[in-house]
């Protein structure tokens, strides 16, 4: 120490020990707090909610007749002749435009088969001399089970594309050696009366971590 | 000096204050900065640390390789996984075609991929990003990968997933220095995660962006690991290598189809050996307007091939 630094008397004593004191603890909590880790570590990102299992069903959205008997569900609606008479086909109604009027009993359908209400007859499909059947045009009586030539019968690209394994959902194994490919049928996806597909809610998008701004503003 | 002495006497002096601190502050700091060794909980087994090439593993090798990987994951899951090492079949090359005509953007291949892959939730890791595009162009400039709609498809736009487009000259297996990445004769380009350095010079070579890198350590929650695991495939990944899509080579190589395509909603998606010519791809090459190797001018030869219906 050089003797000409000058010391204020009245602060040598006392007052510097507790100075002192006071630093050393403060270093010392510092120094705990700084062990302890609460600095130095990078705060831990948004919490990310795993997705909603729904998104992964690999299940069809529809049952067709087939899945229907073969789950052994209520298919009492399907009992034609319970309501309507034998040997009498039902009449099919239009309004003014044209429009197919769809009886109350039968209100759960939706008429929507083919642009502008083209193919709005029943008996296009269905078999009017037997209500439990389809028909084809060229005469051909197909049970409900099995309606895929049928829709064939118009859709014929799309057929050929289905036989071949382009067109529809296709699981199981894709070496047939290994295992069995399922095929599903037109009707496990499309709804006859209404054949274009839904839309349907997406499952979330990527989380935006690295996203600086909102991603919305990116729309053409 | 009397004065000083008169201190130190009483108490310490100023150096011996400063010293004892500056003794005191750099101890806590070296510990501090040891602290992150706490966490290293796993650390590397001199096993995997001495294990060789995958390429020069013998079968043995390779056994106790896999043994070793079911040890370590029942150890941090709880979970009894089934590791395989799948090889390449004769005659086989894989293709992928993508349906823009059917696709929804319904993201629900993603999630698949992620389930069916031990991809990490937090920070979230997914191989398949949907864009979606205006109709009328093919600007990816315009595509959107963010979009939140209450309902798909929206009006006006279409839906491209994009994901490892398993190229027939790819350029990541070139810049790889350490040859972790290479074409296997199946067509699918595949990580060895345990010979990756991390340098994600491949991440930079991929025009899709299709690879990515584990920045933090992978969280997947148990009850949703999938203990069907390959060691090319979906065995969990430790954090510092790159991960992309390896057409599910744990399903593929056994036959069955990818986890994308068996959940698409549309049948958008098909998957195939190209080398068989009743096989559904090479009907869909040889009669379906396919369009489009992604970024055909980077010269990648894409086996993700994109088709429309009409």
């Amino acid at each position: 120490m050089a003797p000409s630094v000058p010391t204020p008397p009245e602060n040598s004593g006392a007052g510097t020990n507790a100075l002192l004191v006071a630093l050393t603890a403060a270093f010392g909590g510092l120094a705990l707090l700084f062990v302890a880790d609460l600095w130095g570590h990078t705060p831990a990102g948004p919490k990310i909610p795993l997705v909603d299992p729904v998104f992964l069903e690999t299940k069809p959205w529809r049952n067709s007749y087939s899945d229907m008997v073969g789950a052994k569900e209520d298919m009492s609606d399907y009992d034609c002749y319970a309501c309507h008479e034998k040997a009498k086909p039902p009449p099919i109604r239009f309004d003014a435009n044209h429009r197919i009027i769809i009886p109350k009993e039968h209100a759960n359908i939706e008429m929507s088969h083919g642009s502008h209400d083209r193919n709005n007859l029943c008996y296009n499909c269905h078999h009017e001399a037997n209500l439990l059947t389809l028909q084809v045009r060229d005469g051909r009586e197909l049970k409900f089970d099995n309606s895929t030539p049928l829709c064939g019968s118009c859709h014929g690209p799309t057929y050929r594309d289905w036989e071949a394994g382009a067109h529809g959902r296709t699981s199981g194994h894709w070496d047939a050696k290994r295992g069995a490919i399922s095929r599903l049928a037109c009707v496990n996806c499309h709804n006859p009366h209404a054949p274009h597909i839904p839309t349907r809610p997406p499952a979330p998008g990527p989380h935006s971590l690295r996203e600086a701004v909102a991603p919305a503003a990116a729309h053409p | 000096m009397p004065l000083a002495d008169k201190t130190s006497d009483r108490a310490m002096s100023r150096r011996s204050f400063l010293r004892g601190s500056a003794a005191f502050s750099g101890l806590t700091a070296l510990a501090a900065s040891l602290s992150p060794l706490r966490e290293l909980s796993d650390f590397t087994s001199t096993e995997e640390f001495l294990q060789k090439y995958y390429k020069e593993l013998s079968p043995d090798e390779m056994t106790k390789v896999l043994q070793r990987i079911e040890r370590d994951v029942q150890r941090q899951y709880g979970i009894r996984p089934h590791v395989r090492d799948l090889k390449p079949m004769d005659g086989v090359e894989f293709v992928y075609c993508l349906n823009l005509t059917r696709c929804i953007g319904c993201r629900k291949c993603v999630h698949a991929c992620v389930a069916e892959n031990n991809q990490s939730r937090n920070p979230e890791i997914q191989y398949i990003r949907v864009l979606k595009l205006p109709h009328g162009s093919l600007d990816l400039e315009k595509a959107e990968h963010h979009y939140e709609a209450k309902e798909v498809p929206e009006k006006g736009f279409f839906y491209m997933p994009v994901q490892c487009q398993q190229c027939e000259n790819p350029p990541c297996v070139k810049v790889c220095p350490v040859n972790a990445t290479w074409q296997e004769s199946d067509g699918i380009t595949v990580i060895d995660y345990d010979w990756c350095i991390g340098c994600r010079y491949c991440e930079a070579a991929c025009p899709y962006w299709a690879r990515r890198f584990n920045f933090a350590k992978p969280q997947i929650p148990k009850e949703r690991l999938n203990p069907e695991m390959a060691y090319l495939g979906n065995r969990p990944r430790r954090q510092g290598v790159m991960e992309k899509c390896h057409f599910c080579i744990q399903r593929t190589r056994a036959g069955k189809y990818p986890a994308c395509l068996e959940v698409c909603p549309v049948g958008a998606r098909k998957f195939g050996n190209i080398l068989d010519p009743e096989s559904e791809v090479s009907h869909i090459l040889r009669e379906k307007r396919v369009f489009i190797q992604l970024k055909e001018e980077m010269g990648t030869s894409p086996r993700f091939f994109y088709y429309f219906d009409k």
